[in-house]
């Protein structure tokens, strides 16, 4: 029933501080099939981070649309965008964006509660998880008792785990060593096998081109090539 | 409510401070009302009371009551120096029916010139029991040698200055108005509407009236109606609503409820605009903890969203939060202010040494309710700040 191909239509994202106008993004148009692996390419500040919040409705482009599933998701309620957002988007931040006060369990309960779903198939799930990842003896930890590559997988799970058709991945290897990396990667690979996912990944080029269907490279907001 | 919990415990002093706002806001209040309610109580009693009272008759140009058998004895129904008519005791139901009066009380005034003392002395028949009579003639307060009336039937009060005038002393028998008067007490009464030289229990004065002077009129009972009203700042209506209904009476009332009036309703509305004054302090106050709250939490807000947390859900938790906070404060407030009250009290701490602090429990929903109030309209501002921001901008703080 759902078609979960992205199309991004003439986007452009301006930002206007006192005496400047940044061009953080102009006129990027794109396709994403469903069930694709995209690569959006492009050094640090090019505009990927950008794209992706624009994609998955966080913030408003200047100019332009996303599309996603036909619904224009910059002019949908907030209302229809909190739905999506816990139920077919699935973003992982650069920056993991772990809730420093929780627990590892609790960052990943946050993201099932708009779900409404039992309280102990949540906790089934989330154990199941934290297996899959070595992390279950860690479950009760703060983030800041985690390494980097924990707290990125602590991130990458609660995506997961709400079973996302799309998931905007912004550099989920950027910041950890080669072998969690890998890990990383390995994990994502085999949730795209096990599900039917679109995933949209952004990298400074860390991440092997040989996982994509297809590559898009951005450069000073621009796309670079097609 | 996990998250909510979590979330007031989280950040510790942010709610500890949120909470101190509600308490010193109630504790304020609290303070503030029970002044109020104290001096409101005080000087209401004493103001309420000032100027109440007022004298109705109907002003005659006869020199003598009509039907008068003894014509020779120049005496007359007065009222303020003029002649009057007799009046029916149903007037007194009527004037008690009129809205804001308290009392109403026959009076019956006759003055007579009485050669032996080369003087025209005034005998005032009164309702002793009647407060309107108290304010407007005189009571037993007003006693200051002697006893007071009694329904003994020749006894007297007289004005202290009618006593001294003519070197009169208690005990003494007065020769006036056709018989022998024992003089039992003397009064002072001050300045009042209804003031006489002696007076007597209306009964017997209409006793002396028909039988020593053999004033023979039917129904006979009255010329002058003291009236009480209720309150001060209602005096003025009950006497238009008086003369609305009964035309060709006089009226003579002293203005002095006007001041008191006034002086009530600044005193009410002091304490009105005092509490709304803190009650808008702690408005801004929680608004503004609620607001730095959502600045501190935005990145926090903006990754929730991010989850897919719908605006109602976090504009609940928001609420939820700040109703807890009001209701956590009000609560403390409360039981800070009534200790307080109860050490100052103990003390004898008293507010310009004058007046005490009183704790009253019917305040209490009051503070409640204003607390809660405070805690919804705190919760507005940043629910709009929320809805008007993207999830992205929030978590780049990017407000």
């Amino acid at each position: 029933m759902s078609v979960h191909k992205i199309e991004c239509i003439s986007v452009s994202k301006k930002y206007i501080s006192k005496n400047q106008t940044v061009n953080a993004l102009e006129e990027i148009n794109l396709h994403i099939d469903q069930n694709e692996i995209v690569l959006l390419k492009g050094r640090s500040g090019a505009g990927k981070s950008t794209l992706l919040n624009i994609m998955s409705g966080l913030i408003k482009p200047t100019g332009g649309k996303v599309i996603i599933d036909n619904n224009c998701i910059n002019d949908i309620t907030d209302d229809k965008l909190s739905i999506l957002l816990s139920e077919r988007i699935g973003i992982i931040f650069q920056s993991f964006n772990l809730l420093p006060t929780y627990t590892v369990f609790e960052n990943i309960e946050i993201a099932m509660v708009p779900k409404r779903l039992n309280e102990y198939m949540i906790k089934e799930n989330i154990m199941s998880y934290l297996e899959k990842f070595n992390l279950k003896d860690k479950a009760h930890l703060l983030p800041s008792e985690l390494s980097v590559g924990q707290q990125q997988k602590v991130a990458i799970i609660r995506t997961l785990i709400k079973q996302p058709l799309i998931i905007l991945a912004d550099e989920p290897t950027g910041s950890v060593d080669e072998e969690t990396a890998g890990e990383i990667l390995n994990h994502l690979m085999t949730f795209k096998k096990e599900n039917e996912v679109t995933l949209v990944i952004a990298t400074h080029g860390n991440i092997s081109e040989k996982f994509a269907d297809r590559i898009y490279t951005i450069d000073n907001g621009r796309i670079k090539n097609l | 409510m996990k998250y909510l919990i979590k979330e007031l415990k989280r950040h510790r002093g942010r709610t500890i401070a949120s909470i101190s706002g509600y308490t010193i806001s109630t504790v304020f209040i609290l303070l503030v009302l029970s002044v109020a309610i104290t001096n409101e109580k005080s000087s209401f009693g004493i103001l309420r009371g000032t100027g109440t009272h007022f004298i109705v008759y109907i002003p005659s140009n006869a020199s003598c009551c009509v039907n008068c058998d003894n014509e020779d004895s120049k005496g007359s129904l007065v009222a303020e120096g003029v002649n009057t008519i007799m009046l029916t005791s149903d007037l007194i139901d009527s004037i008690k029916n009129i809205k804001g009066v308290r009392d109403a009380a026959p009076y019956l005034l006759y003055k007579l010139h009485e050669p032996k003392y080369n003087a025209d002395i005034s005998l005032g028949g009164i309702d002793i029991s009647s407060i309107a009579t108290k304010n407007n003639v005189c009571a037993v307060t007003n006693l200051v040698a002697g006893k007071f009336l009694s329904e003994k039937p020749n006894e007297i009060v007289a004005e202290e200055s009618f006593a001294m005038a003519h070197n009169l002393s208690v005990g003494d028998t007065l020769k006036i108005y056709g018989g022998k008067l024992l003089l039992a007490g003397i009064v002072n009464s001050g300045i009042k509407p209804g003031k006489a030289d002696i007076y007597a229990p209306i009964g017997n004065v209409r006793r002396i009236l028909k039988e020593n002077l053999k004033c023979i009129s039917p129904g006979f009972e009255m010329n002058i109606i003291l009236v009480e009203v209720s309150d001060s700042r209602i005096h003025s209506q009950v006497i238009s609503q008086l003369k609305d209904r009964m035309k060709y009476f006089s009226v003579s009332s002293y203005n002095c409820y006007q001041p008191a009036s006034e002086v009530m309703t600044i005193i009410e509305k002091a304490s009105t605009l005092l509490t709304v004054l803190i009650f808008i302090f702690l408005i801004v106050f929680s608004a503004k903890t609620q607001m730095t709250s959502l600045m501190e939490r935005s990145r926090e807000i903006g990754i929730l969203k991010s989850l897919g947390w719908s605006n109602s859900r976090l504009s609940n938790q928001i609420i939820f939060i700040s109703l807890i906070q009001a209701f956590i404060g009000v609560i403390i407030g409360i039981l800070i202010g009534y200790i307080l009250i109860l050490v100052m009290n103990s003390n004898q701490i008293r507010l310009f040494n004058l007046v005490e602090f009183n704790f009253r429990i019917r305040v209490i929903p009051l503070l409640i309710i204003l607390s809660i109030a405070g805690g919804l309209i705190a919760a507005i501002f940043p629910i709009t700040k929320l809805y008007r921001t993207k999830a992205g901008d929030l978590i780049n703080n990017y407000m």
